[in-house]
């Protein structure tokens, strides 16, 4: 019941939370200079042409006035056209967001898995060889550029090996994709029941989300391994081993306990992760939300960059509430 | 009272010097060491010989940082870290148990050997069920069914004198009083009736009233399981109401043992008085033997550790080290200079 109270309170200060994010960034990507009026009509456009696209786009109006109507659109579902694509901001999102989305969450998934079992394996012994190799890995992984990194693995298994299939987008060219549903390419070749797709999307997933995923466990392992590192220490665990409960046990306990900081790792990751994935996105041509944000920016295309934000900011929202009811789940002395 | 001690006297001689029957517990010469910054590292143990009989009650006092905790851990054969067993045997039920594997040592430990720990709330896993937590020792050392493993818990919860003991399964650490807490670290020490049980200082943090109610449990209970306790303790007059025989401890060496009456009637270590004219009402007796303790202790001490507070030391006692001598039945001290009672 109280966790039925908090998700509502929660919900409540979800609209004001996604006003302050649109204006914010409303703001922030008109000051980019730039006058897209210019950059649609080309070199050779007249003054008056300039003036006349600008007064239609409502580029003449004052700023609050260009935000109130802009928000006005989005209660109508309308956020704009991007006039690079000449399509509506919401249909490009919806078809390139979840390309992202299953980059990213596939990507994070490999990084978990890598994450925790390394952190956890180094926790256990904290002068053992694992946890010089997890101290090893942490700084690798922080250190190296994911796109050089992608680089190095195309080099590898698509040029020298031939193991990988060509960085070109999500899937091959002479396949045909399934209809979307989802718009995971993978999810909707297995709902129309198309294998080949299926395996043809698989094989293009194993490079980027290699790439991300490695150098993502990174922060992950370093997390767990710290708070597992203390959990260890702690005096309920400490007593755990005086009263013979074996190893595995206590380390298993000590993983719940750990689990909160490890969650919040994680979900600040996942939203991270949406924009920051965008390096990766450009050298595998993933055709993903990010890349069009880009995009976006460096055209004044300011419709695809707010779409972008508000799109980003939902999710991490949608991640944030999941992770406090995940909270609520671990923790007794939270749910009570 | 000279009857009731008389008979405590004798009762307690039998169970202790009678010398025929075989300790439960013989820990010998038992050493701990933590590395010090130098070459040498900190003795911590110097040299630990205790002996506990079956079903006996023997107390264990002495002030913060004489290694009493050191000790408790020592004996399951996890000395706080850093510190390591330099020396030393723990012979328990036959077996020479500091010398077993891990493994065999671990499956002893909370089963024939377990231990009450003082500040329970967090010694508990903050995210189990206590009767979970309970119950997890029956399985883990027992091996029986979790229904049974359950019904187990229940009933040692009713044994520790919880009151609702059906909703307190269900409760997690941070729903229990301190007091609370201390019987459900009692109760996981008892469920699977160890042999032997080491308290830990266990009412340190209760309040003076708890204290004395989880005293009387933990003593009824392990006479109840048969099991044989050390009692550690820094309040040496609580060690006057259960425990058999009561050993001071003092900068990680014994230095008198004696049943209790003879520690309490005729105390003949300098330390022992000292600690008993702490708690003593006569001002005189409190200032005729405590001395301040300076902070000052020399690096390394070939003679007796309590030298340099001892208002009676002579040259000898920087020295050389004091024998371990019986000055009565089953009475020890170390002390060239024990202080006679006329």
């Amino acid at each position: 019941m109280r966790i039925l109270a908090y998700l509502a309170k929660r919900l409540i200060f979800v609209i004001p939370q996604l006003l302050g994010i649109v204006l914010v960034s409303f703001l922030l990507v008109k000051s980019i200079p730039g006058d897209p009026a210019v950059l649609m009509l080309g070199p050779t456009a007249t003054p008056s042409a300039i003036a006349s696209l600008r007064q239609q786009l409502g580029l003449d109006q004052p700023l609050y006035v260009q935000f109130l109507i802009y928000v006005r659109n989005l209660l109508h579902g309308d956020l704009g056209t991007s006039w690079q694509t000449t399509r509506p901001v919401l249909e490009d999102l919806l078809q390139r967001f979840p390309a992202t989305l299953e980059l990213v969450t596939l990507s994070l998934l490999l990084a978990i898995v890598v994450g925790v079992t390394l952190g956890v394996y180094a926790a256990r012994k904290p002068n053992g060889w694992v946890a010089r190799l997890a101290d090893l890995y942490g700084l690798s992984a922080g250190a190296l550029p994911d796109f050089w990194f992608a680089l190095v693995l195309i080099f590898i298994f698509y040029t020298v090996l031939g193991w990988a299939p060509a960085p070109l987008g999500r899937i091959d060219m002479i396949v045909i994709p399934p209809l979307p549903v989802t718009g995971a390419l993978t999810i909707d070749a297995l709902l129309a029941g198309d294998l080949q797709a299926f395996w043809s999307a698989c094989a293009h997933l194993v490079l980027p989300v290699l790439t991300l995923g490695l150098l993502n466990a990174g922060p992950i392992l370093k997390m767990t391994q710290a708070t597992m590192e203390k959990m260890l220490e702690s005096d309920f665990s400490r007593f755990e081993v005086l009263c013979g409960v074996p190893q595995n046990l206590v380390v298993r306990h000590a993983l719940r306990n750990a689990l909160p900081s490890i969650v919040t790792i994680i979900s600040v990751l996942y939203g991270f992760l949406i924009g920051g994935a965008v390096l990766v996105e450009i050298v595998f041509s993933w055709g993903g939300a990010g890349q069009y944000a880009v995009q976006g920016v460096l055209n004044s295309d300011i419709y695809p960059v707010l779409g972008f934000v508000l799109f980003s900011a939902i999710f991490s929202l949608i991640v944030y509430i999941a992770v406090d009811l995940i909270y609520f789940l671990l923790d007794p002395r939270i749910s009570n | 009272m000279s009857l009731g001690a008389a008979e405590v006297i004798s009762k307690t001689r039998n169970a202790s010097v009678g010398g025929d029957k075989p300790p439960l517990i013989d820990i010998r010469n038992l050493r701990v060491t933590f590395p010090s910054g130098g070459a040498e590292p900190k003795a911590v143990l110097k040299g630990i010989d205790l002996a506990v009989q079956p079903g006996e009650i023997v107390g264990l006092v002495g002030e913060s940082g004489a290694g009493k905790t050191t000790l408790a851990r020592s004996i399951l054969g996890l000395p706080p870290s850093p510190g390591r067993i330099a020396g030393g045997e723990v012979h328990f039920e036959g077996r020479q148990i500091l010398s077993l594997s891990e493994s065999e040592l671990r499956r002893l430990r909370g089963h024939r050997l377990s231990v009450v720990v003082p500040n329970p709330r967090a010694e508990l896993n903050p995210l189990l069920k206590v009767g979970d937590q309970i119950a997890a020792m029956a399985k883990i050392h027992l091996g029986v069914g979790g229904k049974e493993a359950r019904r187990m818990a229940l009933e040692i919860l009713r044994e520790v004198q919880i009151p609702d003991p059906e909703r307190r399964m269900d409760a997690y650490p941070h729903e229990l009083s301190g007091g609370m807490a201390q019987r459900v670290v009692i109760a996981m020490a008892l469920i699977c009736s160890p042999a032997f049980v080491i308290s830990d200082d266990a009412t340190s943090g209760l309040d003076v009233t708890v204290q004395a109610q989880i005293l009387a449990l933990l003593a009824k209970l392990a006479a109840d399981h048969g099991s044989a306790m050390l009692f550690i303790s820094r309040d040496v007059g609580i060690t006057a109401h259960f425990c058999d025989r009561i050993a001071v401890l003092f900068s990680g060496e014994i230095v008198e043992i004696a049943p209790r009456e003879p520690l309490f009637l005729e105390p003949a270590h300098p330390y022992t008085l000292m600690l008993l004219a702490a708690f003593s009402h006569s001002p005189k007796l409190r200032d005729s033997w405590s001395v301040p303790d300076t902070g000052r202790r020399r690096e390394r001490n070939a003679g007796c550790q309590y030298a340099d507070r001892c208002p009676i030391a002579q040259p000898v006692c920087r020295t050389q080290r004091p024998p371990f001598a019986e000055i009565g039945p089953g009475h020890f001290v170390r002390c060239y200079f024990p202080v006679r009672h006329a």
